[in-house]
C-alpha cells in the first residue's frame, strides 16, 4: 500500500516537473488588462516579450467577464499590467487571485500598475454612488493621452529591467525609441487638430478628458447621465436642446456602446455620429497605440472638415 | 400532470431560443432604456426651458496618494428584500426581509487573502445572525495549487459557491434544495490545482471537511469520518463570444445515521455573450445533475437522482429573463418526487441594485399537490463587492 503511495507521489512529481520544463521560455511572458498596455509593452519590451492582452480593443473595459482561460495565461506570466484607478475592478483582481502566481501579486516586480506617476483628472472630491460608476482615484482612461502614454512605459520600463536586468541596454534603446515616436507623431496630431482648437462635442461617456485636453477639444456633455448610467429620456432630451442651442456638429461614440441613443439624437439635430476607438484594436487597422491616435485624429479631422466646409 | 410540466418546459425553451439570435446581433441598437415616444414629448416640454451647462468642470491633475485607509478591507452589505403570493394554506402573501449579507474581504500579506462572510438569514424575517463563510485562500502556491482553509461552501457543482443574491433564479432549484440543501458549506481544507494542460483549463479540486452541520445527505461524524469532495472543472473557450463548462463532481461523508452517503454530480454551462457588446446581450444555459446513495441501514442504500435546468436571456441592457426546470427525487425517502417551473424576469438598474419577479409551480408529494407561487426580491448592494465567478 505505501508502495504504491509512493509510485503515485513520483509519477505526480514527475509530471509537475515536466510542464514546469516545458513551459519555460527567454522571453519575459506578460499579461496585460488592455490592448494598449500589451502594445507599449511590445514597444518597449521588443523581441524579448511575449505579450497576451485580456480584453479586446472593442471591448468595454469596465465589463470584461474573468473568463477561466484567463487564468491559465496569467498562472503563466512573469508580469501582469493594469491601468489600476479600479478600472478593472470588475474583473482583474479575481483572475489575479485565482492565478496561484505570485510574481504578479501586487507588491511584486511583476506587478506592474502603470497609473504610478500619472497625472490625473477629475479625482472627486466627495466619493458617492449616487454619482454613478465614479472612480474615487480619478479618471482612468488616461492611456487617451499620448504623452501619459511616455509615463506607462517609463513605467512597463522599470518593471522589465527589475525583472529581466540583463537586457536593460535592450529595453532603454526601445524606450528611447518609443518616446521619440511619440515626441514625433505627437507634433504631427496636434499640427492636424490645431484648426479645430475648443470645438465643443457631446461623448457618449465620460472616457475622453486626457484626450481632449492634449488634442483641444471642448466635451461639454455626455449622453450617459451619470458614468455608467444608461441614457434616458430626459437626458436625451438635455442633449438634444444642448446640441442645437450651441450649434454642436459632433457626437463621439465608442465601439462597445449601443448606437441606438447616438441616433436619437442625430436625427432631431443633424449631428454627425463620429465612432473613435478607445483601444488598440477598436477598429479593423488599429493595430498598436500609434495607429489609435492616428485613427482618431484622422476621423475627428475628417469630420470636422466636413462640417466647416458646410457651414 | 407529467404531460402538463413537459408541454409548459418545452413551450418557455422555444420561446427562449426563438429570443435567442446571436448571430444577427452586430450591433444591439434600441437596447438602451430610451423611448422615442418620451423624447418627442419631453422635447415639446422643455421648449421654453433655461439650456443646460457643461457638466465637467476642469480639474488640475494628480497623482494617486496612499493612506492608510487603503489597509482596511473591503466591505459590502448585501441586502435581500422578498415579497411572495402562494396558493398554499391560510397566509397567501407575505413580505420580509430574506437576508442581509456582510462580505469583509483583503490581504492578510504577500502570501494570503481572506474573505470573511457574516450574514443575518432565516424564515420570512426571523434573522439569526451566522458566519457563512471565512477563510483563507494562499496566492502564491507552486505548481499552480492553492489552499483554502477555514468554513466555506464546497465546490460541488456550478451553484453550490455562488451565494443567492447572485442567481439568476429567486428559488434555488427543487434539486439543488433536495441533494445539497441551503448550501453543502463545511470546515476544513480544500487543495485546488490548476492542470499544467495546454489545450484547455482544466482545475481539480480535492477537499476534507469535518462534516456539515445540517445537510440532507451528509452530517458531523460521531467517529473519524470526514466529508471528502473532489471536483473536476473543464472549460473551453468555443470563440470568443462562446465558453463550454463541465464539471464533474463527487463526495462521500457520514449521513444523520452515521452510515454512508454517497453524491456524485454533473454539470454543463454554455454561455454566449458577444464580446463588443456584452452588456447588452447574452445567453447562458446551465443544467446539473445529482445522484445519490444513501445507506439508512445495514444493506438497505436509497438511490436518488434529480436535476435542474435553466436559461437566461438578456433582452436589453437591464432586462434578463431567466426560466428554470428542476425535477428531483427525494434522496432520504423513497418514492417522493419534486419538480418546479419558473419564469424570472430581471431588471438590473445596475451592478448594485437588481428587481426580479415571476411565477413558479411546484408539486410535491408523488405529484399530487400542486403549487403556484408569484415571488419578488430586491436585491442592493453598499459597499465595495468583487466579482463574482464566471
Amino acid at each position: 500500500m505505501k508502495q504504491s503511495y509512493a509510485i503515485t507521489i513520483s509519477v505526480l512529481a514527475l509530471f509537475m516537473l515536466f510542464f514546469s520544463v516545458m513551459s519555460a521560455s527567454a522571453q519575459v511572458k506578460v499579461v496585460t488588462t488592455l490592448p494598449d498596455l500589451a502594445s507599449i509593452t511590445k514597444y518597449v519590451g521588443g523581441d524579448q516579450v511575449d505579450v497576451f492582452s485580456i480584453a479586446k480593443g472593442y471591448q468595454n473595459p469596465h465589463f470584461v467577464d474573468p473568463k477561466p482561460s484567463y487564468i491559465v495565461k496569467l498562472s503563466r506570466a512573469d508580469m501582469f499590467v493594469t491601468v489600476g484607478l479600479d478600472l478593472e475592478l470588475g474583473w482583474a483582481p479575481q483572475l489575479l487571485q485565482s492565478s496561484r502566481n505570485g510574481k504578479i501579486q501586487k507588491g511584486n516586480p511583476g506587478y506592474v500598475d502603470v497609473s504610478e506617476e500619472i497625472a490625473l483628472l477629475q479625482v472627486p472630491t466627495t466619493t458617492s454612488r449616487e454619482e454613478g460608476d465614479i472612480h474615487i482615484y480619478g479618471n482612468p482612461h488616461y492611456w487617451l493621452d499620448p504623452v501619459r502614454g511616455k509615463q506607462i512605459a517609463q513605467n512597463i520600463y522599470r518593471h522589465l529591467v527589475q525583472i529581466n536586468p540583463k537586457n536593460q541596454a535592450e529595453y532603454t534603446k526601445n524606450l528611447k525609441a518609443f518616446d521619440d515616436k511619440i515626441d514625433q507623431k505627437l507634433v504631427a496630431w496636434q499640427q492636424k487638430m490645431s484648426p479645430y482648437q475648443n470645438t465643443e462635442v457631446i461623448a457618449y461617456h465620460n472616457e475622453w478628458v486626457y484626450f481632449e485636453q492634449r488634442f483641444g477639444l471642448k466635451i461639454v456633455d455626455f449622453l450617459e447621465p451619470k458614468p455608467g448610467i444608461p441614457p434616458s429620456p430626459s437626458q436625451l432630451v438635455k442633449i438634444i436642446n444642448e446640441v442645437k442651442s450651441r450649434n454642436i456638429k459632433i457626437l463621439i461614440n465608442s465601439p462597445y456602446f449601443s448606437s441606438s441613443s447616438p441616433e436619437v439624437v442625430a436625427r432631431n439635430t443633424g449631428i454627425q455620429i463620429v465612432p473613435l476607438a478607445t483601444m488598440t484594436g477598436g477598429y479593423d487597422g488599429i493595430k498598436d497605440y500609434f495607429d489609435l491616435f492616428d485613427y482618431n485624429i484622422n476621423k475627428l479631422v475628417q469630420a470636422l472638415g466636413n462640417n466647416q466646409s458646410t457651414n | 400532470m407529467k404531460t402538463q410540466y413537459v408541454l409548459s418546459l418545452l413551450l418557455l425553451y422555444v420561446i427562449l431560443f426563438v429570443g435567442w439570435q446571436p448571430a444577427q446581433a452586430q450591433d444591439s441598437t434600441a437596447t438602451d432604456s430610451v423611448s422615442i415616444e418620451d423624447i418627442r414629448r419631453q422635447m415639446e416640454e422643455s421648449q421654453s426651458k433655461e439650456q443646460p451647462k457643461s457638466p465637467v468642470p476642469v480639474q488640475q491633475p494628480q497623482s494617486v496618494r496612499a493612506t492608510s485607509a487603503n489597509l482596511n478591507p473591503d466591505i459590502s452589505a448585501i441586502t435581500d428584500f422578498r415579497s411572495l403570493y402562494t396558493s398554499r394554506g391560510d397566509r397567501n402573501w407575505d413580505a420580509y426581509l430574506q437576508g442581509v449579507e456582510l462580505n469583509l474581504s483583503a490581504a492578510i500579506d504577500p502570501y494570503a487573502r481572506a474573505d470573511i462572510y457574516p450574514v443575518f438569514e432565516g424564515e420570512k424575517g426571523q434573522l439569526d445572525a451566522k458566519i457563512e463563510e471565512a477563510y483563507l485562500q494562499s496566492l502564491s502556491f507552486p505548481y499552480g495549487l492553492q489552499l483554502k482553509v477555514g468554513r466555506f461552501r464546497q465546490s460541488f457543482g456550478r451553484i453550490n459557491t455562488v451565494h443567492r443574491h447572485a442567481l439568476p433564479v429567486i428559488d434555488v432549484p427543487v434539486a439543488y434544495e433536495a441533494f445539497l440543501g441551503e448550501a453543502l458549506t463545511d470546515q476544513g481544507a480544500s487543495l485546488s490545482w490548476l492542470l499544467p494542460n495546454q489545450a484547455f483549463y482544466q482545475e481539480l479540486i480535492v477537499s476534507v471537511t469535518r462534516g456539515p452541520d445540517e445537510n440532507p445527505l451528509f452530517a458531523t461524524s460521531d467517529g473519524n469520518v470526514p466529508l471528502k469532495l473532489v471536483h473536476l472543472k473543464n472549460f473551453w473557450s468555443l470563440t470568443d463570444n462562446a465558453t463550454l463548462e463541465l464539471g464533474l463532481s463527487g463526495a462521500m461523508g457520514s449521513n444523520e445515521v452515521q452510515k454512508t452517503s454517497k453524491l456524485g454530480g454533473i454539470d454543463l454551462t454554455y454561455i454566449w455573450k458577444p464580446v463588443r457588446f456584452n452588456t447588452y446581450k447574452s445567453f447562458k444555459w446551465q443544467s446539473e445533475f445529482f445522484f445519490s446513495n444513501t445507506e439508512i441501514a445495514l444493506d438497505n442504500n436509497i438511490n436518488a437522482w434529480g436535476m435542474y435546468s435553466w436559461m437566461q436571456y438578456q433582452l436589453s441592457r437591464r432586462w434578463f429573463v431567466t426560466g428554470m426546470y428542476s425535477y428531483t427525487e427525494d434522496p432520504n425517502i423513497r418514492n417522493i418526487e419534486e419538480q418546479g417551473i419558473s419564469a424570472t424576469f430581471g431588471w438590473y438598474a445596475t451592478e448594485f441594485q437588481k428587481l426580479e419577479f415571476g411565477p413558479k409551480l411546484s408539486t410535491d408529494n408523488g405529484f399530487s399537490d400542486t403549487t403556484f407561487s408569484g415571488l419578488f426580491r430586491w436585491i442592493f448592494v453598499i459597499g465595495t463587492h468583487g466579482a463574482h465567478k464566471y
